[in-house]
């Protein structure tokens, strides 16, 4: 047992913390401008590139520890920008990991290196039009046609869908889970305008449209665990997750605590009431306890893969719920300041609403924690 | 980062279990009906070796790290043991012996620690008074030195064990003019004149543990019962902060794996409109917060126990947050867990209840939740 970060580790974190927090100097990282976020993307990519963080978990690093590693690292990203963040993530820890988990050799030449090295953008199209992921079958059908194979379908809520190089489609081809890799020029591919949303301003979604969109065979992935496909997509998914929220509660503790020492009524910092330090304290308790969960969830993905999807999703519900709990609590320490406008404290109120929503919902994940422990039951 | 336990710990940890269910269990609910004392399951304890399990084997111990001594908590809730002993055996082993073996002298050591490892000694630990709570120093009882005895003046209360302790690691000041520094550690024998305890409270929860007032009326006690020097009592009640937030706690943590599989056993047999209870979603919610709960929790309460056996001095901010993560957070688990069993979850046949009224100690007892809130809020 250890609970700390090694040298490495906490000598990378101090690394990627001093760039993204460069870069972020004198940019609106947050800007619904589709020119700047993709403009930001390229950049921040190429700049993290230059660091191990783009690999970790996508390939193996020597002296770091895969998942766990980039647990941490994810807090900084996220905690400096929601929207970058979750673009980065989608590119390289759901498009990158489909490339190097179940990616042929052709494949990872062609897109994982220039991923890992920020040339590219990717995505993933998952969720489709009126259903749901964990119950029903993928709509979206992939049909072969000589050497080229095409696809029909929908997609919603694609991140990075009107700015990425590559899609990766999920869907069906002879009654098996496939995804296929769309180049975002290809005939038959239609990406729809970016989605106005709640949170992640900062963040390109889009449906996107395939209509016989045709592409050759080579650029088709059959994942050898074929039925697990999904669930996979998904615990990568809710990983991604944990460690916005891990990013959105630093923001906001952070945030509410620096003013809370500042401003002062009453002659003194209101952190010396008790109204404000006892929700400083819950903040920081639910922090706390978030990190070490999703640090141990992280953890158990690589040590212990066979427990990872169910603890990964406690890990889900407690952090997305306590990120808008903690947000919510800086908010009222702000006060007025705080229900501004491109003040952190209310993007990241904002943005946490989406963690609970997404990947596995925290009323799905609830459902399926529940199964887990109740096992087979007649 | 490594959570991983070691392969003998997981099966000291089953080991445990296996013994709890057996020797101790059964006997639970019958005590906790009474509000009795279970000398017997404290007495099987002392013979697996639970009481004394950190303490080296020349005392009677097993020399066990920290973390198989968290883990032994953890496992005697999760085999369903009630609140009221694991608090018996953690005011004995953890505020009572450890503060002699850590402060004690050799011939104090040699004198206590084997019989309270054992089991044949039952010990408690007296700080809190009347007027002095949580504002330790502003505790009344005073140490008076006189020759070579010291004569104590004063009351605790609400000491677990009061009533049934064999020796008292008892906190009184022997400067009344100082705040913190004026207080000292004293070991006080239950025969010694001037002594008394008074008659068992009766509580919400952990109603197998006894717990009263202590008396001290012209106490005379040789001088030697000193523990460390005069003024050191304070830190001594400090460094106990370390056990009442790793193994202390660990039995809520356990708890919370017994909740979760008692539900899930009664999920899985309970028949409501046509089918089991556990197809709803509704009580798969319920089992997921439980886990959700224990899983939370038992990071926290390790992470305190692992920087223990690093021998790092204690991070006061992780050991607030672990204690005021496992006091307000688990009401919601263990209501749930009462609810999930409907009428039968409200009736003392069915365990849940009791549990429910166990776990509501945690905000309470070694340092109320707002406590920990002030000492958070101070350190940020």
């Amino acid at each position: 047992m250890n609970y700390d970060f090694n040298d490495k580790e906490f000598n990378l974190f101090v690394e990627i913390h001093a760039l993204i927090d460069e870069f972020a100097k004198n940019k609106n990282l947050e800007s619904p401008d589709i020119n700047t976020s993709t403009k930001n993307i390229r950049q921040a990519l190429a700049l993290l590139s230059q660091t191990p963080y783009l690999k970790l978990g996508v390939e193996k690093t020597n002296d770091y520890n895969g998942l766990l590693t980039l647990m941490g690292a994810m807090e900084i990203v996220a905690g400096t920008s929601p929207s970058l963040f979750l673009s980065i993530e989608t590119s390289t820890r759901i498009f990158g990991r489909i490339l190097s988990t179940w990616g042929s050799d052709s494949q990872k030449e062609k897109l994982l290196n220039p991923l890992l090295n920020g040339q590219i953008i990717g995505t993933v199209g998952l969720s489709e039009d009126s259903m749901n992921v964990d119950n029903d079958p993928l709509m979206t059908t992939a049909a072969a046609d000589g050497d080229k194979v095409k696809i029909s379908g929908h997609k919603q809520y694609v991140i990075n869908g009107p700015l990425a190089d590559w899609i990766a489609v999920a869907g069906m081809m002879d009654g098996k889970n496939v995804i296929c890799l769309v180049e975002k020029e290809t005939p038959g591919l239609t990406i729809g305008e970016k989605t106005s949303t709640l949170g992640y301003d900062g963040v390109a979604i889009s449906r996107i449209t395939l209509n016989d969109c045709t592409i050759d065979s080579s650029q088709v992935i059959c994942p050898k665990n074929n039925k697990d496909m999904l669930n996979t997509l998904k615990l990568w998914e809710n990983q991604i997750l944990i460690g916005a929220s891990l990013g959105l509660m630093k923001t906001a503790f952070e945030s509410a605590k620096d003013y809370s020492k500042k401003h002062k009524t009453g002659g003194k910092p209101i952190i010396a009431y008790q109204e404000v330090g006892f929700k400083l304290s819950d903040m920081l308790t639910l922090f706390q306890t978030s990190q070490l969960f999703a640090y141990r969830a992280a953890w158990t993905a690589e040590a212990d893969p066979k427990n990872a999807e169910s603890l990964t999703l406690c890990a889900k519900v407690f952090c997305t719920e306590s990120a808008e709990q903690v947000a919510s609590k800086a908010m009222k320490i702000l006060g007025g300041s705080g229900f501004l406008s491109g003040n952190p404290v209310e993007a990241a109120f904002r943005c946490a609403q989406y963690g609970q929503i997404t990947g596995t919902s925290t009323e799905i994940s609830r459902v399926k924690i529940g199964d887990t422990a109740l096992g087979a039951m007649k | 980062m490594d959570f991983a336990f070691t392969k003998e710990q997981l099966m000291f940890k089953k080991e445990i279990i296996r013994f709890a269910k057996k020797e101790i269990v059964p006997r639970v609910q019958e005590h906790d009906l009474k509000k009795q004392f279970d000398f017997e399951a404290f007495r099987k304890l002392g013979e697996f070796g639970i009481l004394g399990l950190h303490f080296p084997e020349e005392y009677g111990g097993s020399g066990a790290d920290v973390i198989t001594t968290v883990m032994a908590g953890e496992a005697l809730g999760e085999a369903g043991v009630d609140g009221g002993l694991t608090l018996a055996y953690g005011a004995h082993t953890f505020l009572c012996a450890d503060t002699i073996f850590s402060h004690g002298t050799k011939e104090q050591r040699k004198k206590y620690i084997p019989k309270l490892a054992s089991g044949e000694w039952i010990g408690c630990m007296g700080l809190t008074e009347p007027n002095a709570g949580s504002d330790v120093a502003s505790m009344a009882t005073t140490a008076e030195k006189k020759g070579d005895t010291y004569v104590l003046n004063g009351s605790k209360i609400f000491i677990t064990n009061g009533p049934i302790a064999d020796v008292s690691v008892v906190y009184a000041k022997t400067d009344p003019e100082q705040k913190h520094t004026g207080i000292s550690a004293f070991i006080v024998d239950k025969d010694t004149k001037g002594f008394s305890s008074g008659p068992n409270l009766i509580k919400m929860g952990v109603s197998t543990s006894q717990t009263s007032e202590l008396f001290f009326n012209n106490c005379e006690i040789p001088a030697e019962n000193l523990l460390g020097k005069e003024g050191e009592g304070f830190n001594m009640s400090l460094q106990t902060v370390e056990w009442d937030r790793s193994a202390l706690l660990a039995p809520f943590v356990g708890a919370a794996t017994y909740m979760m599989t008692r539900c899930v056993d009664y999920a899985k047999s309970r028949e409501q409109f046509g089918r089991k209870i556990g197809k709803f979603q509704a009580i798969k919610q319920k089992i997921a917060n439980i886990r959700i709960f224990g899983e939370a929790a038992r990071n926290l309460v390790y992470r305190i126990a692992w920087c223990k056996d690093q021998g790092r001095p204690m991070n006061h901010l992780e050991a607030a947050v672990a204690k005021l993560f496992v006091g307000d957070w688990s009401l919601g688990p263990a209501n749930d867990a009462v609810v999930l069993f409907g009428g039968y979850g409200y009736c003392h046949e069915y365990d849940m209840e009791r549990i429910f009224r166990d776990s509501r100690l945690a905000p309470i007892g070694g340092g109320t939740s707002d406590i920990q809130k002030m000492i958070i809020s101070k350190l940020i």
